[in-house]
């Protein structure tokens, strides 16, 4: 079937979406951006890691959470147990860990006046602590920050009282994943920038595919059109409550240049290695609010991005992006992870450019609205929630 | 005599050492500082012996590999990192990104 005879699927299946314009200041509004720290980043579950990078006791990560001003120690106990804590010392406030990670095998100190910690948030040692008044040390440890782990994957939420545990939030993207063999898909390599546009910016174009044969017009063509025409259409959507998943096929490899024929076509020993979410193509799982879970399968081998988009100020975002793959079993594997990754980060390097034109147009004002199409009801849907969190009728 | 600098059969590759480099920022550096016409003749020289090298390295994979061979795999590497440039963009003038050396990375 022609994809251009195709009814407006979305805009059929999800009525309540509406199909009008959006309105623009929610990217450029200090007002919003206060509301989406109090209603939003505040009352959310927000991934900050994966188990891996604290594998033993000690080991511990800070996560800097820059719209809320809070700095998370995320640490893992000597009984084992992965925990967060603000970061910040009972004496006289100071921040307490300044790595961004590391180990601290038992011990915590403070480098101001030296007080201990253990690692599992206990205060245990105060230097000259007969002066202080009645200074009951089990009342002054770390300050607990909620913590859980979903498949690896470590949230925080920062009310004291979150209304709903993890998984109740994760809510229909934990079923689509649970078992997910994400422990077998290693961190090949990080990447963090800082740029100058609103953190949705970035979000909405991770939300849709109707960019790629276009910005990525020379890295990516092709690779997931739909058809010879190079639209790009979601294969499937689905929302769960906050979040949503949407699928994307493989097409082909845009232009069989020699290096690709050479990982690609010319080896066949490659092992294959896939998991039951993805068949072929992508899955891409939006986690409201700012962590985005894709799985890739092309070729024989699947992968892992993660994407987390950390707002600082209403025009400036820290874009984390993480790539996993299974061990390679060969070296033509290793090489085909390689040349994956330059092409993600080149393909990064082009977004990037994008975001920030997007955000500078946006910005002038030129603009009050936006206009979405049948393939981008996923950005209608996440502004739709993010609405709803942010609960002000002049925003809409 | 000093020690081969890459393994025998690959010995003409000699003159493109400078990309024998890690880890990955190393690399984009290179390519970054290199005129598009030195990233040509590197992609020229290493991409038709390519599938030698890799027959040659998968002897060595998972193992500790002698420093030559070492060497051509770090250069490998740096095949894939000019090669979305010279196969893909084809000229620096087409990018539209932003600047690779603005990125952290992990590792």
């Amino acid at each position: 079937m022609s994809s251009v005879a195709r009814g407006k699927l979305w805009g059929e299946k999800y009525r309540g979406l509406g199909t009008g314009p959006l309105t623009t200041e929610p990217y450029i509004s200090e007002e919003y951006f206060a509301l989406e720290r109090d209603r939003v980043f505040r009352r959310s579950w927000l991934n900050v890691g994966r188990v891996e990078e604290i594998p033993n006791p000690g080991d511990y990560f800070v996560r800097e959470i820059a719209i809320c001003n809070a700095s998370v120690l995320i640490v893992r106990g000597s009984d084992s147990i992965v925990r967060g804590f603000h970061n910040v010392c009972s004496h006289r406030g100071n921040t307490l860990v300044l790595d961004e990670r590391g180990s601290c095998p038992g011990k915590v100190y403070c480098h101001f006046h030296n007080w201990v910690y253990s690692d599992t948030g206990e205060l245990i040692r105060v230097p000259d602590e007969e002066n202080f008044f009645d200074l009951d040390k089990r009342e002054h440890g770390l300050t607990p920050v909620n913590t859980d782990i979903w498949e690896g994957f470590i949230f925080v939420h920062l009310d004291p009282e979150p209304e709903e545990t993890l998984r109740d939030y994760l809510d229909g993207v934990a079923d689509r994943l649970d078992g997910c063999p994400f422990h077998m898909m290693n961190l090949f390599q990080a990447y963090r920038v800082e740029e100058r546009a609103n953190w949705k910016i970035g979000l909405d174009a991770q939300n849709e595919l109707y960019h790629l044969p276009f910005l990525h017009r020379q890295t990516l063509g092709d690779t997931f059109a739909t058809n010879d025409t190079a639209k790009s259409r979601f294969k499937n959507v689905e929302f769960y409550r906050r979040h949503s998943a949407w699928e994307g096929g493989f097409r082909r490899f845009h232009k069989l240049t020699p290096l690709k024929v050479a990982l690609f076509v010319s080896r066949d020993d490659t092992p294959t290695f896939g998991v039951p979410q993805v068949t072929e193509g992508m899955v891409h799982f939006n986690l409201f609010p700012n962590t985005v879970i894709v799985l890739f399968k092309v070729g024989k081998s699947t992968s892992c991005i993660t994407h987390n988009f950390w707002p600082v100020a209403v025009d400036r975002t820290v874009w984390e992006t993480r790539i996993h793959f299974r061990p390679a079993a060969t070296i033509g594997e290793r090489f085909q992870q390689e040349y994956f990754k330059c092409l993600i980060r080149e393909t990064l390097q082009e977004d990037i450019a994008g975001h920030e034109s997007v955000y500078a147009g946006v910005a002038s004002r030129a603009k009050p609205h936006i206009v979405l199409q049948d393939d981008e009801v996923t950005i209608r849907h996440f502004r739709k929630v993010l609405d709803d969190c942010v609960d002000e009728a002049r925003f809409v | 005599m000093s020690e081969a600098l890459l393994p025998e059969m690959f010995k003409e590759l000699e003159p493109f050492t400078n990309w024998a480099l890690e880890p990955e920022r190393a690399r984009t550096e290179e390519r970054e500082a290199s005129s598009m016409a030195e990233v040509r003749a590197f992609y020229d020289a290493m991409m038709p012996r390519f599938d030698e090298i890799l027959d040659h390295l998968q002897s060595y994979f998972g193992a500790d590999m002698p420093a030559p061979a070492h060497r051509l795999y770090l250069m490998s590497l740096s095949l894939v990192e000019v090669a979305i440039l010279v196969e893909l963009y084809k000229q620096r003038e087409t990018v539209i990104a932003c600047d690779p050396l603005r990125y952290e990375l992990r590792l």
